[in-house]
């Protein structure tokens, strides 16, 4: 299946900014950040079943990297990867980069996003719907990937989710903005 | 027969659903175990004992009821896994357990007397003789009354019954007689009924071509969907198959219920609790729909107009179309 995304892609100045991020080593840090969630909270891996070892291929469309994850608890693993790279995985989920935080943080319907094309999925329905599942369950905050507590975790979740929904809002065709 | 306020009965498929259903307004959560036992088998969906025992206290703080499906059918040799969900529920503290097989109702009125049963829409228990027969033999409590029938016959069916109904109002509808379905069984190999799965995730598949997307189930092409038009989840009683020289949808249109507008018409009717239905959708979905049927139900309840109810969930249903089903039934 191919993307057919309208809305949601990055603004010019944040495309800019995202080659300077990708010389981070993003993978070793998301791995570290997702490892981190499984000793806090391990239950919520346990909602995967038999998918947590099933390597997942997410491809912000508007950036020039993708990513592979094996959400399988403390044995998470995250990569940057090479878009060609798709084929090796189970399941290979693309859209815009917003569009897929906001699924991450529970701002957006996957179900909506992806009959509606602004996602798209392909593998494996049975990994994907165990995926989907557990993310809706997890309710979780940038502070909670970020291992953050307390105020501090409140001022990260107020900061990231706010500045998130007003890049969605820059990237909304200018007919929805204006019904909004 | 109905005397207290109508109850508003939602699905919740995970603890976080759960939580969303009681804050929007539920009066009860329906849900089920992480297993075979329930109709909603779906993998990531569902809860263990633990989080149901958790739902179960978060529900009660707020002043809701959970109410637990195990309204599959057991199979020979297998009936065990039914009767220990039954009794993990007993434990968890439901307040009802919905059941449709009579092993398991069996089960639950020698064992566990102190838990309400309520008639799974599986038994589609229909008549005053079969609702009877349920309600005399093992202590069922209320019915779920299957997707057939008009609002008249809910009315003269209420009449001649002494447990209490209800009634679903929105979300998706089954052609079949309550997940009986033999083209699922069929085309898949797994029933709805047996293992609580109708169009199993790991049989379906999309695949894009020139003309567009694909939707497989187990191989069988459901639907075929031109570039960039909205996708659906195939399911076989909503494919769109040729027959002759036509093709349409053969079965059953993509609509949604939406009794919104019918709410003073079932409280007449006798109905005691409204149902919607959608454990497999997510957060967004129930909160919505719940707190608009919250504010429908105390409009009615109050006297006054109701609001504008299919307009608003509109964005919600199937194909962006809603029917009233059975309950005008036009066609007969």
């Amino acid at each position: 299946m191919s993307l057919y995304a309208t809305e949601g892609g990055l603004p010019p100045i944040a495309r800019r900014i995202f080659p300077i991020v990708a010389g981070l080593p993003l993978g070793p840090m998301l791995t570290l950040s997702l490892r981190s969630l499984a000793r806090r909270r391990p239950v919520m891996f346990e909602r995967l079943g038999e998918h947590r070892s099933v390597r997942y291929f997410i491809d912000p469309v508007d950036l020039a990297f993708a990513f592979t994850i094996v959400p399988d608890g403390m044995r998470s693993v995250v990569r940057v990867v090479r878009k060609e790279e798709a084929a090796e995985s189970s399941v290979v989920v693309r859209g815009p980069l917003l569009m897929l935080l906001g699924l991450l943080d529970g701002t957006l319907d996957g179900d909506a996003l992806f009959f509606n094309r602004v996602i798209s999925v392909s593998g494996s329905t049975e990994a994907v719907l165990a995926l989907r599942n557990t993310i809706e369950d997890a309710e979780l905050l940038p502070a909670d990937l970020l291992g953050l507590s307390g105020s501090l975790a409140s001022a990260m979740n107020a900061g990231i989710l706010g500045g998130l929904e007003t890049l969605r809002r820059l990237t909304r065709p200018e007919q929805s903005r204006e019904e909004a | 027969m109905r005397s207290k306020r109508i109850e508003l009965v939602c699905p919740a498929g995970t603890p976080a659903t759960l939580r969303a259903a009681v804050q929007a307004g539920a009066d009860a959560v329906y849900c089920g175990f992480r297993d075979e036992t329930n109709a909603r088998n779906f993998p990531g969906l569902n809860f263990s004992t633990e989080e149901m025992a958790e739902g179960v206290r978060f529900a009660h703080a707020h002043g809701s009821k959970v109410l637990v499906a195990i309204n599959t059918f057991g199979r020979v040799g297998s009936v065990d896994l039914w009767r220990k969900a039954a009794d993990a529920a007993v434990g968890c503290g439901a307040d009802a357990i919905i059941a449709a097989d009579i092993a398991v109702l069996d089960h639950v009125a020698r064992n566990h007397k102190q838990i309400r049963l309520h008639l799974s829409v599986q038994a589609a228990a229909a008549t005053p003789e079969s609702i009877g027969f349920y309600a005399e033999t093992f202590g069922v409590r209320r019915v779920v009354l299957p997707r057939v029938l008009t609002i008249h016959e809910v009315a003269t069916l209420n009449r001649a019954i002494h447990v209490e109904t209800e009634a679903f109002v929105f979300g998706g509808l089954c052609v079949m007689t309550e997940g009986r379905c033999y083209l699922s069984s069929y085309a898949t190999g797994k029933s709805p009924n047996l293992h609580g799965v109708c169009s199993p995730p790991e049989m379906v598949s999309y695949e894009e071509d020139i003309d567009g997307t694909v939707a497989r189930l187990s191989g069988f092409t459901i639907d075929q969907y031109s570039p960039g038009a909205p996708v659906g989840y195939p399911t076989l009683c909503k494919g769109r198959f040729k027959a002759g020289d036509k093709t349409s949808y053969l079965f059953e249109d993509p609509v949604s219920l939406n009794a919104g507008s019918m709410i003073a018409g079932l409280s007449a009717a006798g109905v005691t609790a409204l149902k919607i239905e959608g454990r497999q959708r997510g957060k967004g979905y129930v909160t919505e729909v719940v707190r608009t049927f919250r504010r429908a139900v105390d409009a009615v309840e109050q006297g006054s107009d109701t609001i504008e109810i299919d307009r608003i969930l509109a964005g919600q249903s199937e194909g962006g179309r809603q029917t009233t089903g059975a309950y005008r039934k036009s066609w007969r």
